[in-house]
């Protein structure tokens, strides 16, 4: 094992550590750069990462419609000893590949912001006044360190027209032809997953990375939502035991997910469907992001709003099991015309 | 799903929207929620027109692709009363329009109670509603085959929606059609209080007629930009009071594309055609002076301004116009749902943002027409004579309000 042999005069420098480059992952331990804290897995492949605690500055754009006002994000990574494991190092395992740049983690954290912007879970309406800041940046805060464990010290928002000019985006746009391709088949019948367009070509590493994450990550969600602080209430029980039913019973389908190319033994599945399957598997992915968003919310504010954000947990479960139902099913007959009805007569 | 996990969907369990044909039927598409119970997420049920209700469906699913949430939970179920002609295409955008209205998706976001709820106490009255409708729910678990159910003229009073578009990309939510030709066949059939929207194509140099809206894409429907378009387009609405019972919440747009060559006059590069000479005058100096405070507005853009209903008289469009001018420039938040704002200056390039006339029966219309996620922007000089319980009101129907003496951050 050698962990503890360990001395500080060994250590190697890695470019960029503390300023453009995050976290790295280390075939050897020994090798782990001065300055840095060193976090590994333990389980059939040892993972062993080095990072550097920061602190980090990113400007990210709240909105992709206003592209020339950002916020000026700087955050460090900072140790809570109140839980036995950090959500920055789940983070780590579960998402950072070879390494972890601080470019990654600010596209990420951007498209977390504008999700949930969108989603109408953060508020940063125009002309925000003091008190709006406030909340919003509480929500902010708090959304970060529960999806990505970081620690936001600092935000302002800033003029980006310096580094990016709107009008020379609308010029390319004017000069490129229309590209976006109409989403895949959309026509048939469960086929018609949303949000994500069908790659072309079967790409298995991102049906695993997203059932890497639904396995390393609902364990963990599913214990952050048991320790929210509820009111007495019997409602309040009962729908949040449910949750958490659920939620365990969505862990167990993730474990016993069946492979993605096979129909049966022996049986190779088409490629159609692979493509389907791993549609629906990133789907379910976009979903747990949501569950971590809905997380930071009922822990900003648990008291009054519960059975309100009750209605927002239910579509988020419905929309993983349903998801992760798909993804389970072998073969979903793509041919068959919504011509010939065969639904129950109610 | 858990019957502990109660939740009072505010949504109304079946939408409508009409379409006048090229024929010159009126079309009524009938959207109507149910549990999914692992059903196809759309349905729809043309009789003896297969092709047509296959074409429903996929446009109904492309169109579905422009917004970021998605429930698994419903399924939308839609039905056509008449069957139109195979080549007619304009019923595209009463599909789509029903089955964002069914599941409440903004602009239609509590549209079932914009029509009842008076000024003051929204909220409790709000509440009573989704009690209801609820209760109606439950009383009716299974809605009515949508195909049966007849297009009867509703009670006068009610706002109902017409629409009129369609669209070779709605996966990326673009509009077109022929507006005035729609609007000609439609204006037998509009009542002073219906809302028709229309598929613009671009051609309509004269301003738009009054009681149409005109939409290039389905998030012109929010004020959105066209996030693919070369043109960027944002609305923001503002109270037009005209006495009483025809007060409305008009829109202005300000279209941007970006200027060849420096070095041109401001005011030369706006223009808003249909427009009076003093009216456009006053518009250009309020918009060069308000880019002036911005610091990168000057010189970047050639602008064109339209307004949905060019005649009126006043000040208090301008902040709306200059709120949309900063959305279209990309360089404000955006709102979640419309913006709607009321004030003027005599300072903008200051950023200042001074009082106008009209408070009561513009409070009042804000908070009638207010749907979920919208943004109120109101002078500063009101914050202290705002009725009590307004702003809580406001914020039981979703939309938020900020009283300003300045424009920008704080």
């Amino acid at each position: 094992m050698g962990f503890f042999k360990r001395s500080r005069n060994q250590s190697v420098e890695v470019k960029g550590l503390g300023s453009s480059l995050i976290a790295r992952r280390l075939d050897d331990v020994r090798a782990a750069p001065t300055g840095s804290a060193v976090v590994w897995q333990k389980g059939e492949q040892e993972l062993v990462y080095c990072f550097h605690p920061g602190p980090y500055q990113v400007d990210v754009t709240p909105f992709a419609a206003a592209p020339e006002i950002g916020l000026r994000l700087r955050f460090v990574i900072e140790a809570n000893p109140r839980v036995s494991q950090q959500r920055f190092d789940l983070y780590l395992f579960s998402e950072a590949a070879e390494e972890l740049g601080l470019a990654d983690l600010g596209a990420a954290a951007q498209g977390a912001l504008q999700h949930e912007l969108a989603q109408g879970g953060l508020e940063l309406p125009p002309c925000t006044s003091l008190e709006e800041w406030h909340a919003f940046r509480a929500g902010l805060n708090q959304l970060l360190y529960t999806r990505f464990g970081v620690t936001v010290d600092d935000c302002v928002p800033v003029d980006l027209g310096d580094s990016i000019d709107y009008a020379a985006v609308l010029r390319v746009r004017a000069t490129a032809p229309v590209s976006a391709p109409a989403p895949a088949c959309p026509s048939a019948g469960e086929g018609a997953v949303r949000s994500v367009p069908a790659p072309a070509a079967v790409d298995r590493a991102a049906d695993a990375r997203a059932l890497r994450r639904l396995f390393l990550e609902l364990p963990a969600l599913t214990g952050g939502i048991r320790l929210l602080i509820l009111p007495k209430g019997r409602d309040t029980f009962q729908s949040h035991q449910a949750i958490l039913q659920r939620l365990s019973l969505l862990a167990l389908s993730v474990g016993s997910m069946p492979s993605l190319e096979w129909h049966t033994p022996d049986q190779p599945l088409e490629s159609a469907q692979q493509l389907r399957r791993i549609a629906h598997s990133q789907a379910a992915a976009v979903a747990l992001d949501e569950a971590w968003a809905l997380l930071a919310q009922l822990q900003m504010q648990s008291l009054a709003p519960w059975l309100e954000r009750a209605d927002e947990a239910d579509r988020i479960l419905a929309n993983l099991e349903y998801h992760l139902s798909q993804r389970r099913i072998a073969y979903v007959d793509q041919d068959e015309q919504p011509l010939e009805r065969r639904e129950p007569k109610l | 799903m858990t019957p502990t996990m109660l939740t009072a969907h505010a949504l109304p369990a079946s939408a409508e929207c009409r379409c006048v044909l090229a024929d010159g039927r009126v079309l009524t598409v009938t959207a109507s929620r149910r549990p999914r119970a692992n059903r196809a997420d759309v349905k729809c049920v043309v009789t003896g027109a297969p092709a047509i209700s296959e074409r429903m469906q996929e446009v109904v699913r492309l169109a579905r692709h422009t917004e970021s949430r998605f429930d698994s939970r419903d399924q939308v179920v839609l039905g056509m009363d008449i069957v139109p002609a195979a080549e007619e295409r304009g019923w595209e955008l009463a599909a789509v329009l029903a089955d964002r209205k069914v599941r409440g998706l903004p602009p239609f976001a509590l549209a079932a109670a914009t029509s009842t709820a008076s000024s003051a106490g929204a909220a409790e009255h709000r509440a009573t509603e989704i009690a209801a409708a609820t209760a109606v729910s439950k009383a009716r678990p299974r809605a009515t085959s949508p195909a049966s159910v007849a297009p009867d003229s509703p009670a006068p009073g009610v706002p109902r929606l017409y629409a009129y578009g369609w669209s070779d990309a709605w996966h990326l939510g673009r509009v077109t059609g022929q507006p005035a030709q729609a609007a000609v066949r439609a204006a037998r059939h509009l009542a002073p209080e219906d809302q028709f929207i229309a598929g613009d194509d671009g051609s309509a140099d004269q301003a738009p007629q009054a009681g149409v809206t005109l939409i290039s894409h389905l998030g012109a429907l929010s004020g959105h930009a066209d996030p693919s378009a070369a043109v960027s387009s944002a609305r923001a609405w503002f109270p037009l009071h005209s006495g009483g019972i025809n007060d409305t919440l008009s829109w202005v747009e300000v279209s941007v594309y970006p200027l060849e060559g420096p070095g041109v006059d401001e005011e030369s590069t706006i223009a808003a055609p249909g427009l009076d000479l003093t009216v456009l005058n006053t518009l250009r100096q309020t918009l060069s002076a308000a880019r002036h405070f911005d610091g990168k507005g000057l010189g970047r853009w050639r602008t064109v301004v339209r307004f949905a209903q060019p005649r009126f008289q006043g000040e208090s469009y301008q902040l709306a116009l200059v709120m949309a001018d900063r959305l279209a420039r990309g360089r404000e938040f955006v709102p979640r749902g419309r913006l709607i704002a009321s004030g003027c200056s005599s300072a903008w390039h200051a950023g200042r943002v001074d009082t106008v006339e009209g408070r009561e029966p513009k409070l009042e219309l804000i908070l009638k027409q207010a749907a979920g996620g919208d943004r109120v922007l109101l002078p500063q000089a009101w914050q202290a004579a705002l009725p009590e319980q307004y702003q809580k009101a406001l914020k039981a129907r979703g939309a938020s309000l900020a009283c300003i003496s300045q424009i920008g951050m704080i």
